[in-house]
């Protein structure tokens, strides 16, 4: 559905994009994973024509989007990051502003706009200003002005930037509900929990590029299927260090530090390792295979929340 | 819907739902008129320069004399600055456009009026002006009234003076007397007399004589169109200054991600501001005539210059906004050329009023025309020749700025089909 090939970006010095490269399926949950500044919006801004790439190209259920630019924006819908909407107008105006620039009109403008309106949750509020929204309200408007024309394909750039967890389960809802009925998304988050929860795929993106992609259990696979082990206790870096060679060590403060250990067998094996040279351990915890886990193997380092 | 229409249907919306912003410069304009008004109103004289009028006097009689007189005295001396000429030199000053006016008094003029045959006085104005030469024409009108009157009032006393004076002889006491009490008891007649005044004036213009309908002067008339060229650059200003606002809002590049063309989305915008614009012009122009009594002349004429000038306003505007980038920018720099826009358009200080050299180069400012061309209309009542100037400065500089700032800004949007 959407071909992603080689796309560089670069903005005066800083590379942007080192050659993004990804498909989308249709009917898929296509989640875009990284820290800030990885090139996830400059990715999405390119799908939607509203940057052109330095090279590369994108393909829409097999349209070049530099030459048939229109009848792709046409089939999609976005989502921005940072949100859109007129602050003077309300809700329900917003939403057939919106919907008329992509033809509704009438009744049929009408009852989309009713329709995402119950499906944001939106529909008391819906006569009021927007500017006497409150943040999280103002996300599920901006969700749904992505929504009101039914789109083919939904890119979502971070929808649940800066709201409480409470909240951000409720637009995860949402997307799920309203990305139904053969709609294909791309999903930018730096959210690992939102990607395992709400994605087919994943694709990890850092510093421009695509480090991994797959399903959630083929990109824990690629981790090695390790555990991620925290071990903490009165020790020093110095102390254990000779007794982990061969495992990946993380040493976040002195007497506390986290393995990424393959398998059973390591498992045991190190921590008797440990145990035997009578360092004192205070608590252990293991952790199942994990987003995470594959992320820090992959870049090194934790995402930033 | 069409998308431009919905891009322009959405800006009014929103304007009117926080139309802060666009009272404040509607206000200004009216504020001025209304200030400068007062104050001109308070102290019943203009501040303008000494109107220089020429008089050519074939007649050299004493109605002509009582003409001259009259134009010397009091407060219409500090106004008109007189200066006799022979006829064919008063034409061929006027030609050259050296004084407002040429009032000319044929030969016979006095012994007509004690005659009690018409009489006629010629009033030459000059086209490049479009108040002063009114003001003379005003002067001249109230004057021959005044002459005619007097010479009804005295016509049989005249008469018999006359007889007297022609007698070769001055009057006894007794006579004097006699004609004086006869005056006394026709005085109270004047006003009926008036209306069937003898004097006509006629009047015309340099280039383009013709009949001249009936006003009467109104300050406001003078002042407003420079507050209304005020109106219409502020608010073509705000107005297009929301293509910077909407992207940093990012609800352009939302517009922008939908199935429309960058095209259009500037012509959306720039009809919107065009629209908004214009609602404002009508606006200023209604309260112009009904608080201020301003009569604005041909309708028709009115729209095509108000239509042209907001064009050339909004395309003015597109322009610059093609090269500003951001709000900053913006502010630093817009106020300065609107000012200087309507300093030189005579908004500020009344054309009339300024230095020569400052005229000459107020005709290469587009405001000018913008002023001028609305004076016209109104004060002058010119046909479609005197403002066939205007009319082509304003459409075809705002068309030119439209579509140079359509074109700059559309490139700035990504330029994308
Ligand atoms: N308009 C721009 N001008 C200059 N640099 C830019 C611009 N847009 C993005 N960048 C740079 O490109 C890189 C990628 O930015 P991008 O916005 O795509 O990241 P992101 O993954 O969306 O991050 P975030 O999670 O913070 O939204 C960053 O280093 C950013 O500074
Ligand atoms: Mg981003």
């Amino acid at each position: 559905m959407i071909e992603v090939r080689e796309l560089v970006k670069s903005f005066g010095d800083i590379r942007a994009l080192g050659g993004v490269d990804f498909t989308v399926r249709e009917g898929e949950i296509f989640g875009l994973l990284g820290p800030n500044g990885a090139g996830k919006t400059t990715t999405i801004s390119i799908i939607a024509g509203l940057l052109s790439a330095d090279s590369g190209s994108v393909r829409v259920s097999g349209m070049d989007i530099r030459r048939d630019g229109r009848r792709v924006r046409r089939m999609l819908g976005v989502v921005p990051q940072d949100i859109a909407l007129y602050e003077e107008l309300s809700g329900r105006e917003n939403l057939r502003f919106w919907g008329g620039l992509y033809g509704l009109s009438g009744k049929r403008l009408h009852d989309e706009a009713d329709r995402v309106l119950e499906l944001v949750g939106l529909t008391d509020r819906a006569d009021d200003a927007v500017r006497e929204y409150s943040g999280g309200m103002k996300r599920r408007l901006n969700l749904s002005a992505g929504l009101i024309h039914r789109p083919k394909v939904i890119l979502l750039d971070e929808p649940t930037l800066g709201i409480d967890p409470q909240a951000r389960l409720n637009i995860l809802d949402i997307i799920r509900d309203g990305v139904s009925g053969g709609m294909t998304a791309i999903y930018t988050t730096h959210y690992l929990e939102e990607a395992e929860k709400l994605c087919d795929r994943i694709a990890i993106v850092d510093h421009g590029k695509i480090l991994a992609q797959g399903t959630l259990k083929e990109l824990v696979k690629l981790a090695g299927e390790g555990n991620i082990v925290t071990v903490s206790g009165a020790f020093s870096r110095e102390q254990v260090n000779p007794l982990l060679k061969g495992v990946v060590v993380e040493h976040l403060e002195n007497g506390s530090l986290r393995m990424l250990i393959p398998g059973q067998a390591e498992l045991s094996g190190a921590l008797g390792r440990l145990f035997s040279a009578g360092i004192p351990i205070g608590e252990v915890s293991i952790q199942e295979p994990s987003l995470e886990g594959v992320f820090i193997k992959l870049t090194g380092r934790e995402l930033r929340d | 819907m069409n998308a431009i229409l919905l891009i322009v249907r959405n800006d009014m919306k929103r304007r009117l739902r926080s139309p802060v912003s666009i009272i404040c410069m509607f206000l200004i304009p009216l504020g001025l008129t209304l200030l400068v008004g007062l104050v001109f109103g308070r102290h019943g004289k203009v501040e303008l320069s000494h109107i220089k009028v020429l008089i050519a006097d074939d007649d050299r009689g004493f109605a002509a004399n009582f003409l001259k007189q009259g134009m010397k005295q009091g407060k219409l001396a500090e106004l008109i600055d007189l200066v006799e000429v022979d006829p064919a030199e008063g034409r061929s000053l006027m030609d050259r456009g050296k004084a407002s006016a040429l009032i000319e008094i044929p030969k016979g003029f006095t012994a007509n009026i004690l005659d009690r045959k018409p009489a006629e006085i010629a009033l030459v104005k000059n086209p490049q002006e479009s108040f002063l030469p009114l003001i003379v024409e005003e002067i001249t009108e109230t004057m021959a009234v005044m002459i005619d009157g007097a010479a009804q009032i005295f016509e049989e006393p005249i008469g018999e003076a006359r007889g007297m004076l022609t007698g070769g002889r001055w009057p006894e006491a007794a006579e004097l007397a006699g004609l004086l009490a006869e005056t006394k008891p026709r005085i109270a007649l004047v006003k009926g007399y008036l209306s069937d005044t003898l004097i006509s004036i006629g009047s015309e213009t340099v280039s383009a004589p013709g009949a001249e309908p009936e006003r009467t002067l109104n300050f406001f008339a003078l002042i407003m169109p420079g507050s209304i060229l005020i109106g219409l650059l502020f608010i073509s200003e705000i107005t297009m200054r929301d293509i910077l606002r909407e992207r940093e809002a990012g609800t352009l590049a939302r517009i922008l991600a939908g199935p429309v063309q960058s095209g259009r989305v500037v012509a959306g915008k720039m009809l919107s501001s065009f629209a908004i614009t214009l609602v404002a012009c009508a606006l200023l122009i209604a309260i112009g005539r009904l608080a201020f009594g301003i009569a604005w002349g041909s309708p028709l004429k009115l729209l095509a210059h108000v239509v042209g000038s907001i064009l050339l306003c909004v395309g003015l505007m597109a322009f610059f906004y093609g090269f500003i980038r951001s709000e900053r920018v913006a502010d630093a720099m817009l106020p300065v050329v609107i000012i200087v826009l309507c300093i030189f358009g005579g908004a500020m200080i009344p054309f009339e009023a300024m230095s020569p050299a400052m005229q000459r180069a107020a005709v290469f400012s587009p405001s000018f025309w913008v002023i001028d061309g609305l004076k016209r209309i109104s004060i002058e009542r010119t046909d479609w020749g005197g403002i066939a100037p205007h009319l082509a400065i304003v459409y075809g500089l705002g068309a030119l700025t439209s579509l140079a700032g359509a074109a700059k800004l559309r490139g700035k949007l990504g330029g994308r089909g």
